[in-house]
């Protein structure tokens, strides 16, 4: 019915239907944006106001690597060994969900089951390479939880593959890897340059400056970043299937 | 805070956070942009259900943000605390919007009518009046969600794959226990609601019957791909 890996049909909710990047869709009203208003003020909306930390870095397709995007990653933590992040393809108000990534230690990520680890990735070499970055955070500032980031690992979902042109959410879930030292992990020059532009940094230089970050003895442990060793990606599918009921359904 | 409806509340493992991280990312906090979240204006509560088995069910909180004024996209996490787990995502577009989806997408969309009329759906905190004014229209459109976290099943971290969820489309559906226990959290009556939102509609085009998984299900596998050998990117200099 749908995969991670397939291109969506030339459709309006596609790149190759009516033009622009934009989602379909009339601006929104101004009544909706009252009503918003207006419930905002009276629900507390916790939950968001526990992202303290936003990160703008770069992930891969794990079905496709040369396929990369940057990331606004907009984290929260929940404790010292785990944090989860909403993930945006930009860092302005009109920014797409593009989906959900997981950071935990690598105490946590020792006790994943094999098949589990498989599908996360680790982050020492993103960090140490001045690709994972917080905008407006001084480098010394963010110097000692780059240490502990270095040892941590990430489970990331796309929900919405904007790179392609997708101009909804179609299909299904794609999950992602992260940027590594090995050629075929490598982030395009131009994407980081775009980025480092806007941002007014330099990747280069940042990479400089966490020369004395330690990288894990052990940099890919247990089974993360599998496609590295084995060259094999991984495609999520949406299938039909029994759906056990105890209701009619629709 | 109280506890989900969903049964067994197993803890996230990890040590509590230290004072330095605290410290730090009280910083950061004041210092960065967080733009899209700042989107975020509304707090919907509802139930999913997974794909493959209706009996699963999960009390989901979404947090939504308007992309325009056909499309949203919200943060679902599993309640409306401070702690509260990133659970998944779900994107609601208006009707126009969903039927400019290719054919073999459609079936990953639910409808919210049901849930909207039935009174299930509902913005706590704030007054019936108020949120019908919205509501209405959220009862015309189609969204799509997907969770990382199998709360309900007791999983203490976001294991395996992601699942496609649907919402209630019929009576009889929504577990009895959490319909009580999400009713006596939040101090809300799903029934009086069904009478006061007995006048809103649905789609206007009725529901598409592609939509809600084609009265079928789904679930999600995952497959191993060839990764090309590394290509040479001709004379642009790699960086790693």
């Amino acid at each position: 019915m749908a995969s991670s890996d397939e291109k969506p049909l030339p459709t309006p909710a596609s790149a190759a239907g009516a033009g622009g990047a934009a989602s379909p869709g009339q601006p929104t009203t101004v009544a909706s944006k009252v009503l918003d208003m207006g419930a905002a003020v009276m629900q507390s909306l916790r939950p968001v106001k526990q992202a303290k930390q936003h990160v703008c870095t770069f992930a891969l397709y794990a079905h496709d690597p040369k396929r990369q995007v940057e990331t606004h990653h907009y984290v929260s933590r929940l404790n010292q060994d785990f944090l989860q992040g909403a993930v945006y393809d930009s860092d302005a108000a009109d920014a797409r969900l593009i989906g959900v990534e997981y950071i935990v230690s690598r105490k946590i990520f020792d006790s994943l089951p094999a098949e589990e680890q498989r599908l996360w990735h680790s982050h020492a070499h993103e960090i140490k390479s001045g690709l994972w970055t917080s905008p407006r955070v001084p480098g010394l500032l963010e110097k000692p939880e780059l240490d502990h980031l270095a040892t941590t690992f990430g489970k990331f979902w796309c929900t919405w593959q904007v790179d392609r042109g997708d101009r909804l959410p179609l299909g299904a879930p794609a999950l992602m890897v992260s940027p590594q030292a090995d050629p075929a992990a490598a982030v395009r020059p131009a994407l980081v340059r775009k980025r480092d532009d806007r941002y007014g940094f330099s990747t280069e230089e940042l990479r400089a400056a966490r020369a004395d970050v330690e990288v894990p003895a052990e940099e890919h442990p247990g089974q993360a970043d599998y496609w590295l060793r084995h060259r094999k990606g991984f495609a999520v599918d949406v299938v039909p299937h029994d759906m056990k009921r105890h209701a009619p359904f629709p | 805070m109280a506890s989900s409806c969903h049964n067994v509340e197993v803890p996230v493992p990890g040590k509590p956070t230290e004072t330095g991280t605290a410290l730090l990312e009280t910083a950061t906090g004041t210092i960065q942009g967080f733009a899209p979240l700042g989107q975020i204006h509304q707090h919907l509560c509802a139930f999913h259900f997974y794909a493959d088995d209706m009996g699963r069910q999960v009390e989901a909180h979404h947090f939504c943000a308007h992309l325009n004024e056909d499309v949203r996209q919200c943060l679902v996490f599993d309640g409306p605390g401070a702690d509260a787990r990133l659970i998944g995502v779900e994107y609601i577009v208006s009707e126009k919007v969903f039927l400019t989806l290719p054919d073999a997408e459609k079936p990953l969309w639910h409808t919210h009518e049901f849930e909207v009329k039935g009174g299930v759906l509902f913005m706590p905190g704030v007054p019936g009046a108020v949120e019908r004014r919205d509501l209405e229209k959220v009862c015309k459109t189609y969204g799509k969600t997907i969770h990382f976290w199998q709360v309900d099943r007791g999983d203490a971290l976001p294991l395996g794959l992601p699942q496609i969820m649907m919402a209630l489309t019929r009576e009889g559906q929504l577990r009895q226990d959490m319909a009580d226990c999400v009713e006596e959290k939040f101090g809300v009556s799903f029934q009086k609601e069904r009478e006061n939102r007995a006048y809103m509609s649905g789609p206007e085009h009725g529901i598409h019957p592609l939509a809600n998984a084609a009265g079928k299900g789904l679930k999600t596998q995952i497959r191993e791909v060839d990764i090309p050998a590394s290509t040479t990117a001709g004379a642009e200099r790699v960086f790693t």
